[in-house]
């Protein structure tokens, strides 16, 4: 073991600098395999391990979406208290989790999590990885539960798509990632206990969630987005059981309240009404539901 | 064909540990837990759980599902919930990694808990403590969602 150890720092050095020089790259597996410490195919192993790694810096992976939306939920969470109340949360949840079950991403990293904040402003949003609030104020305005469906099915689109990601993903982003994964690969090749300098990465991680937070809270979405959003949540309502045309009714709802004439976070928004319309253009609506009895009365019963 | 014949086509499979499905594929669980369900349905009762970084073998797939098997179980993934990278936790040895893994993702790394905890550092302001709380208060069970869909109609 101790023969193997003292191969390594020339192995991490080489898995440290990318061996991106495929000529240098067999050239150290061959001097390894020379030593008689490890076997040829072992050698090339090590530095391709590198390699690859650092191919796959290309987009964010599930786990670091989670990371990512959680610092993204604390900043929300600072601005806007939730309302903790179990019972309320609880239904959020079930409807949540039951059109977001019916997309194509059903699960995430950490789970979906819907949560409701205390707000006057008529609001919904997402962050990456799964978290989804929506505002008091926008809750009241809901009159049923295929509304509420309508609702969180949009910002299950806009997580799915990941919209809130196209904010950050830029190759200084995926540089900074790339860096972490090969000083990782190099600590865990040569077994040295020297710790990852995260400084750099955590600097990356601060802009990239103020990026995010701004585009949510600030920007929104923009037209492109939010007509995709619409679209892919008509889709999840019908593939779920809800009627479609409750998008229609909570887009209306926006329009009446105009609330996007007030300027700030729906100042790039599309207008509901020309959301509306793209709609209709792009989703063959089917025939209206008679309403379910069962969902309107768990509806008012949890939201009060 | 003889039963001797039959044995003998199959013992290549046998030795390597899988079953003779056509062009199975490695596949790892990119999310922290998942259920290998017994339809591609997210209802769908669970035959076994599966954790970030398990290894599985993609045998099918039936629109955003896949059909996976490996332990001894079979049945449905979601397609986005596994990664045909390698991912490899760099706990272990990843000196183990061989050269034809394909590209490889080293679990922990990048945005992960260890930058949290640094960046958390930077901005104590930032309400990670109602994140936690919102985590815990929003978990709902596969089983719970079932019957909501069921009671409502949604199925």
């Amino acid at each position: 073991m101790i023969r193997i150890l003292s191969v390594f720092p020339f192995v991490s050095l080489c898995v440290l600098a990318g061996c991106s020089n495929p000529a240098l790259s067999d050239l150290g597996a061959s001097v390894l395999s020379s030593t008689g410490y490890v076997s040829s195919d072992q050698a090339k192993g090590l530095f391709t391990a590198g390699e690859k790694v650092i191919k796959s810096q290309e987009e964010l992976t599930p786990e670091q979406e989670y990371y990512l939306g959680r610092a993204v939920s604390a900043q929300v969470l600072e601005r806007y208290t939730p309302v903790l109340a179990p019972g309320k949360t609880s239904y959020l949840n079930l409807v949540g989790q039951t059109v977001a079950g019916v997309s194509e991403m059903p699960e995430t990293f950490g789970g979906y999590h819907f949560a409701i904040i205390q707000s006057d402003q008529i609001n919904a949003v997402s962050a990456p990885g799964g978290f989804v609030f929506i505002s008091s104020a926008l809750l009241k305005q809901l009159r049923d539960e295929d509304e509420l469906a309508a609702v969180l099915a949009h910002e299950v689109a806009h997580v799915v798509k990941r919209h809130g990601i196209d904010a950050i993903a830029n190759a200084s982003l995926f540089s900074a990632l790339t860096e972490v994964s090969k000083q990782a690969a190099s600590v865990a090749a040569s077994k040295v206990s020297s710790p990852v300098d995260l400084g750099p990465i955590t600097t990356v991680f601060a802009e990239s969630v103020s990026g995010v937070t701004e585009k949510l809270l600030t920007k929104g979405y923009d037209r492109t987005q939010e007509y995709e959003a619409d679209l892919y949540a008509a889709n999840l309502l019908q593939r779920a059981g809800y009627d479609p045309h409750a998008l229609d009714r909570v887009l209306t709802i926006l329009e009446d309240s105009s609330i996007h004439k007030q300027g700030g976070w729906f100042d790039t928004h599309p207008s509901p009404a020309d959301r509306i319309e793209e709609l209709k253009d792009d989703f063959t609506f089917p025939a209206p539901q008679a309403p379910n009895v069962t969902r309107k009365a768990r509806f008012k019963k949890a939201m009060g | 064909m003889s039963t001797a014949r039959r044995f003998l086509r199959i013992v290549p499979f046998i030795i390597a540990g899988i079953s003779p499905v056509a062009h199975a594929e490695p596949v790892w669980v990119q999310v922290r837990q998942s259920m290998v369900r017994a339809k591609p349905v997210f209802y769908s009762p669970g035959i076994s759980n599966v954790s970030y970084g398990d290894q599985l073998e993609r045998v099918g797939s039936e629109g955003t599902w896949i059909k996976v098997q490996g332990g001894g179980i079979q049945g449905f993934l979601p397609l986005s919930s596994v990664s045909a990278d390698r991912i490899v936790l760099v706990a272990r040895d990843i000196t183990k990694v061989k050269a034809d893994a394909g590209d490889v993702i080293l679990a922990g790394k990048g945005f992960s808990r260890e930058v949290e905890q640094q960046y958390r550092k930077t901005d104590p302001k930032v309400r990670y403590d109602l994140v936690d709380r919102v985590e815990r208060e929003a978990r709902v069970s596969n089983q719970a969602v079932a019957a909501f869909a069921k009671s409502g109609g949604l199925e």
